[in-house]
């Protein structure tokens, strides 16, 4: 109860929360579309999304100052690719919550003949670059991380056969030893990423985001319930990250 | 720029600064409502004010929780009387939240056959009655600490050069509720953080009352009043000295 409060205390932790809803209402509109439910039903699950939706847009009315506050701080970064993509991605959160907050306030009817079409698709090319630059980022730290486990591995086993110096399989590629150096790299990714949940974590967030963006500005169409599927997982992955501080990958 | 970020990751921070702005839409519909040439203006604000009221219903889905965490911590409070008025005010806002997501699950059409109108009363009841043992808790407040201060030495001195000053204006006034009022003010100037907590239940009664038809008002009186303890709330979250504690 008293972490469910301090939980409910952060305005982000709540707008995860309505996220995680709005995604699952989208997945269940699919579902209940795909298995022939009422109108009345299926117009009732959109309307609820939409007023999440909207509810959500209130909510990040003043995230854009958030957005350049973390810009300025990811300047200050050591690692110069770290600096860099961070530093863009946030400045891209920061216009994608300009023209969130604009569409919005058509929405609301602040402003009467806002064309919604134009700025949803600008708000969501901005958002799609900044997931690109987060994914980056997780690629970055993944191959920093690999490059130091790599020859850890290579030390403790010292006899184990280089098939890549070997004369015989320069001279003709035999797909068995490819094949096993694949295997060895997968193995490898798969022990990083094991020993590292943060940056596990981050990455299937990220991926499982980028599938809406893709999808809504016509890029790689999807259709609504795997945006759904998609949308709640990075959502619940989110509030996991909430939840358990540690899993938050820094910086 | 820095207070802001901290201000608003507060979801207490967000909440009031929506109500705050939900009220000064009510109260600025009210003053418009006659001016024919700021009809579009009037349609927007209204516009607003409703998207405000409909998304801060969902964002309150959560509090009955907070309500009850708050009402468990006040129950262990030592002082009898702070313990009941406190204890009984969480209470009934965990029930008025309770309310509330009915009528939020009713609107958006997730429960049918509900009878609003009832559950609005009840919400407005509940309400009513969280602030009647708020403002009863600052009156007690209050009268601890005139009772405090009437004992103080150095406060009777003052009080008999306050009373000593321009007699003339004494004789005409009672001394006895001159000396209560001048008791009070100054109890309330040392202890501001109960001034604005009574101020800011004052403002909020009038909007229960106009609701249950106990002190019908108009909308412009319950925009302003809605608004100014919209502001108290917000100055009490920035100076955290306003507080009034527990």
């Amino acid at each position: 109860m008293d972490s469910w409060v301090r939980f409910n205390a952060q305005s982000q932790a709540k707008e995860r929360v309505i996220r995680a809803a709005q995604y699952a209402c989208t997945l269940l509109g699919y579902t209940l579309q795909k298995g022939g439910a009422t109108a009345e039903l299926h117009k009732t699950v959109s309307q609820l999304e939409a007023h999440m939706s909207m509810t959500r847009k209130m909510l990040r009315l003043g995230n854009s100052v958030e957005a350049l506050e973390a810009a300025k701080r990811a300047i200050h970064l050591s690692d110069s690719v770290l600096r860099l993509c961070l530093t863009i991605s946030h400045l891209n959160r920061a216009m994608y919550f300009v023209c969130d907050n604009v569409l919005w306030a058509g929405k609301t009817g602040l402003i009467p003949k806002l064309d919604q079409h134009k700025w949803s698709q600008r708000s969501f090319r901005y958002y799609l670059f900044a997931l690109i630059l987060n994914l980056t980022r997780d690629v970055y730290e993944l191959r920093l991380l690999i490059e130091c486990e790599g020859p850890y591995r290579a030390s403790k086993a010292p006899h184990s056969p280089n098939p890549t110096l070997s004369a015989d399989h320069l001279s003709s590629p035999s797909t068995p030893a490819t094949s096993a150096w694949i295997r060895g790299q997968l193995h490898l990714l798969v022990t990083v990423l094991y020993s590292n949940p943060p940056l596990l974590l981050d990455l299937v967030k990220n991926s499982c985001d980028i599938f809406i963006p893709l999808d809504r500005l016509g890029i790689y169409p999807t259709g609504p319930g795997f945006v759904g599927a998609c949308g709640l997982a990075s959502s619940v992955l989110s509030i996991l990250t909430m939840v358990h501080p540690w899993l938050k990958l820094k910086p | 720029m820095d207070g802001f970020v901290k201000f608003t990751s507060q979801s207490q921070g967000r909440d009031r600064i929506f109500r705050a702005t939900q009220y000064a839409c009510a109260l600025s519909i009210y003053l418009l409502r006659n001016n024919a040439e700021r009809k579009d203006l009037v349609a927007k604000l209204k516009s607003l004010e409703t998207n405000m009221s409909a998304g801060r219903k969902l964002l309150r889905l959560g509090n009955t929780i907070n309500s009850i965490e708050a009402a468990k911590r006040t129950m262990r409070l030592s002082d009898r009387v702070l313990c009941l008025c406190l204890t009984a005010a969480n209470v009934n806002r965990a029930l008025y939240f309770i309310c509330d997501n009915v009528l939020w699950a009713t609107s958006v059409g997730l429960i049918r056959d509900v009878d609003k109108e009832r559950w609005s009363l009840n919400s407005s009841r509940c309400y009513f009655l969280s602030l009647v043992m708020s403002l009863t808790r600052d009156v007690y407040v209050v009268i601890q600490l005139m009772t405090e201060r009437a004992r103080d030495k150095s406060f009777r001195q003052k009080m008999e050069t306050h009373l000593g000053e321009s007699p003339e204006v004494a004789e005409a006034v009672v001394p006895q509720l001159d000396a209560f009022v001048f008791l009070l003010l100054e109890s309330l100037r040392s202890h501001p953080a109960v001034a604005v907590d009574t101020l800011k239940n004052i403002c909020d009664l009038f909007i229960p009352l106009h609701s249950l038809c106990l002190y019908q008002s108009n909308a412009g009186v319950l925009g302003f009043c809605g608004l100014m303890s919209s502001v108290i709330g917000i100055v009490t979250l920035v100076q955290p000295k306003f507080a009034l504690k527990p």
